[in-house]
């Protein structure tokens, strides 16, 4: 199930380097679910629902970060996030904490789906692999360390 | 009741129809004609911001004190102003676009109705700076204004019910809607902003009573696009046919940008519009060789028919996203001892522009900031004089020192005021200069086409914005008010001689015309980018109202005054590190009164 899914992604990812529209999971006879990541949301009764687990091919793979930054500015990410994903009208993604999660998974659904108020969808035009990428760059971003105090007062 | 205050509309502004027209449109001095309205964005077609009140005078302006303040529930930057219109406040509020009535005869200004119109949240993803709406317009029992989703929308002044919508814009084409619309005869004038997503800029005109759009005139491209006709287009400095297509390298005006997101002055003795367009996309000008015509310049329409009558280009080849959106404010001026019909515009560029509004002749050009991509304005040519060093490009590099920054001289979200009485204009500054490293773009739909790495920083004297008075005529400034931030607001002159304008820190201040000298100040909750106006309330006496609610930029505030998103935590910006300070995000409607 989760092997499938992913050779699914990588099917449409070789049509879309093809030039041809991509739609998720077109390959196979039997089209996998939806790759929804559930986000760090609260599950009633405490049991998560079951969704697509994805899995990033990339992960932790530096050539691909650097190819993913190339990407993030070929895109116009930065048009909204700013260079490095330091946050302009998109939010930050350079702060380690995430409005819809900071998993491989929910990066990536958050870029190949899109999302609410304004996060257009990129998987018709990258396919799973240029989304992939892209999440490799982010994840690679160095995350400052969190400092909720933001103080005027001389110490 | 809609018949009565259209009529007194006419009266107060020497204006009447394009049929009878008996005086210039520029507002007049004498109090007597003010109706103690409010229903157009700025005041009047002449777009002058100046309210013929008098009560609030630089005697007693010390005294003025909040009387009243409304939580618009809503916290994007509170661009535009309210209307006042009889007994009754219109208040739009920024995306999701709601449009509150307040009936100001009752004890605390209940509302009669409020109008939530459906609108796309997609459109926060498209809009290039913040979800704003710069305000509404009132003209025969309709209240017109925009949606950012690309909607306009006619709503019945009385009952709030929803007339018509009409999609005006495409945002699957990079397109939002957040300018005011302005309503001539049956014509309802709307342009789109996307000046970040390589839009192909327009104007258009609706049919009021319907909603249709009549005509769609496009602001590059041939002549056809554009409704320009050989025999009655007549820009004075740059003829030829299908210039609009022509000066701008292969097909690069399709996706040129261009929008319009600000402001319309009409004149109705010329029969004209005048309207700015923004900047040229992308940031990178050496991916659109030529002149890209006719991005950041003004336009003269028929509101009727959309016909273009004349251009004029104040940024030749935009190389700084130097917008032309600010206000034309349309004043009658003697200048050299004689009388001109002048169009007035302070532009980002950091030149202000006074020129013939019949004809588009420019009449003076000077710097109201410093200025350094250019080192004059040739009058004979009116073009610029090119410094040759703060090119842009992406064969060029970092290019540092360039002023004013790409905030603008003055950002066209604020829209100055003048005043008849003292011939003079207000408006806010910025002193900011910056850095601009032009980078590839490409162009993919609905996605930002920009392609600049930049940074700010204060301007020469270290304030990093000014309110000052400008003397159009001859082209000096009068006074000058230094501010410790960038002045976003519009400006407000009445017959009382006060001048009203907010800071980005959240002071609303209240200054002498003649001097600047500062008569009364009040802290209001949120950082000003929305614009005073004046009016008479049912009890007979004048008030000053005022958006509060920082925003409109997020490049400029670098996010670190928003507090809603535990998931969005930002450093301050590094030019401007302690704005967080003083302010945070809010939308609040003040009322002042003595």
């Amino acid at each position: 199930m989760r092997r499938s899914l992913v050779l699914g992604l990588l099917g449409c990812m070789a049509l879309a380097a093809c030039g041809r529209s991509a739609a998720p999971a077109a390959a196979g006879a039997s089209p996998a679910p939806p790759a929804i990541a559930y986000e760090a949301h609260i599950a009633a009764g405490g049991i998560a629902p079951v969704g697509g687990v994805l899995e990033n091919p990339h992960a932790g793979d530096a050539a691909v970060a650097k190819a993913g930054e190339q990407l993030f500015s070929a895109m116009n990410c930065d048009g909204c996030h700013n260079l490095g994903g330091s946050g302009w009208v998109g939010p930050s993604l350079a702060d380690g904490r995430w409005r819809y999660g900071g998993a491989d998974a929910e990066v990536f659904a958050s870029i190949y789906y899109g999302r609410p108020k304004g996060m257009p969808a990129f998987g018709g035009v990258l396919g799973a692999d240029g989304v992939w990428t892209l999440v490799t760059y982010i994840r690679s971003l160095p995350l400052p360390s969190d400092v909720p105090t933001e103080s005027w007062e001389q110490p | 009741m809609a018949r009565t205050s259209v009529l007194t509309l006419f009266i107060c502004f020497g204006a009447a129809s394009a049929a009878a027209v008996t005086a210039s449109p520029a507002g007049r001095a004498d109090a007597a004609s003010e109706d103690g309205g409010w229903t157009m964005p700025a005041k009047n077609y002449a777009a002058t911001r100046y309210s013929g009140l008098t009560q609030i005078n630089a005697q007693n302006a010390r005294s003025l004190h909040p009387v009243w303040t409304f939580s618009t529930g809503v916290l994007a930057g509170h661009e535009g102003q309210p209307l006042v219109v009889g007994e009754t406040m219109y208040v739009v509020t920024p995306w999701p676009n709601v449009l509150y009535a307040f009936d100001l005869r009752k004890e605390g200004f209940p509302l009669r109705w409020k109008y939530r119109p459906d609108v796309s949240s997609n459109a926060l993803g498209v809009a290039c700076c913040d979800a704003v709406n710069r305000g509404a317009f009132y003209l025969d029992g309709r209240i017109v204004y925009n949606l950012l989703d690309g909607h306009t929308v006619a709503v019945d002044a009385r009952s709030g019910k929803e007339l018509w919508k009409t999609a005006i814009a495409d945002m699957g084409n990079g397109e939002t809607v957040t300018m005011a619309p302005v309503v001539i005869r049956d014509r309802v004038i709307v342009g789109a902003s996307g000046g970040e997503f390589g839009i192909y800029g327009w104007l258009k005109g609706l049919d009021l009573k319907t909603g249709q759009i009549v005509w769609t005139g496009h602001n590059m491209g041939p002549d056809a696009d554009m409704l320009a006709r050989p025999d009655t287009f007549k820009p004075p400095y740059d003829g030829g046919v299908d210039v609009g297509a022509k000066s701008w390298a292969g097909e690069s005006w399709k996706t040129g940008g261009a929008p319009v997101w600000g402001w319309i002055s009409y004149d109705p003795e010329l029969d004209l519009i005048y309207y700015g367009t923004g900047n040229a996309a992308p940031y990178d000008p050496e991916a659109r060789a030529g002149d890209n015509k006719w991005s950041a310049s003004v336009l003269a329409r028929r509101p009727g028919t959309g016909e273009l009558l004349w251009a004029y280009q104040f940024t030749p080849h935009d190389n700084w996203d130097y917008d032309a959106t600010g206000a034309m404010v349309l004043a009658d001026l003697t200048i050299a001892g004689k009388p001109v019909k002048a169009l007035v515009h302070f532009d980002k560029n950091g030149f202000a522009y006074t020129l013939d509004r019949a004809t588009g002749k420019l009449l003076v050009a000077a710097p109201f900031a410093p200025v350094t991509w250019a080192k004059s304005v040739d009058l004979a040519s009116a073009r610029p004089v090119i410094e040759p060093g703060k090119q842009t490009g992406v064969s060029k590099g970092k290019v540092t020192g360039v002023c004013p920054s790409l905030e603008g001289a003055v950002s066209p979200a604020s829209p100055p005021a003048y005043s008849p009485r003292t011939h003079l204009f207000y408006t806010s500054t910025n002193n900011l200069c910056m850095d601009y490293g032009a980078a590839h773009a490409s162009h993919l739909r609905a996605t930002p086409y920009i392609g600049v790495d930049f940074a700010y920083h204060p301007g020469p004297g270290g304030n990093l914005g000014a309110f000052i008075a400008w003397d159009a005529a001859s082209g000096r400034k009068a006074w000058e008010d230094k501010e410790s931030y960038p002045s976003w607001s519009g400006a407000l002159v009445t017959a009382g001689d006060v001048v009203f304008y907010g800071t980005l820190d959240g002071w609303f201040k209240a200054v002498d015309a003649h001097s600047g000298q500062m008569l009364s100040k009040f802290k209001v909750g949120s950082g000003v980018v929305g614009n005073p106006i004046a009016y008479r309330g049912p009890d007979g006496k004048e008030y000053v109202a005022i958006y509060a609610g920082i925003g409109g930029d997020w490049a400029l505030l670098a996010g670190d005054t928003r507090s809603d998103d535990p998931t969005d935590v930002r450093e301050p910006a590094e030019f401007m590190k302690d704005i967080a300070r003083h302010t945070s995000q809010g939308g609040i409607v003040w009322i002042f009164g003595l």
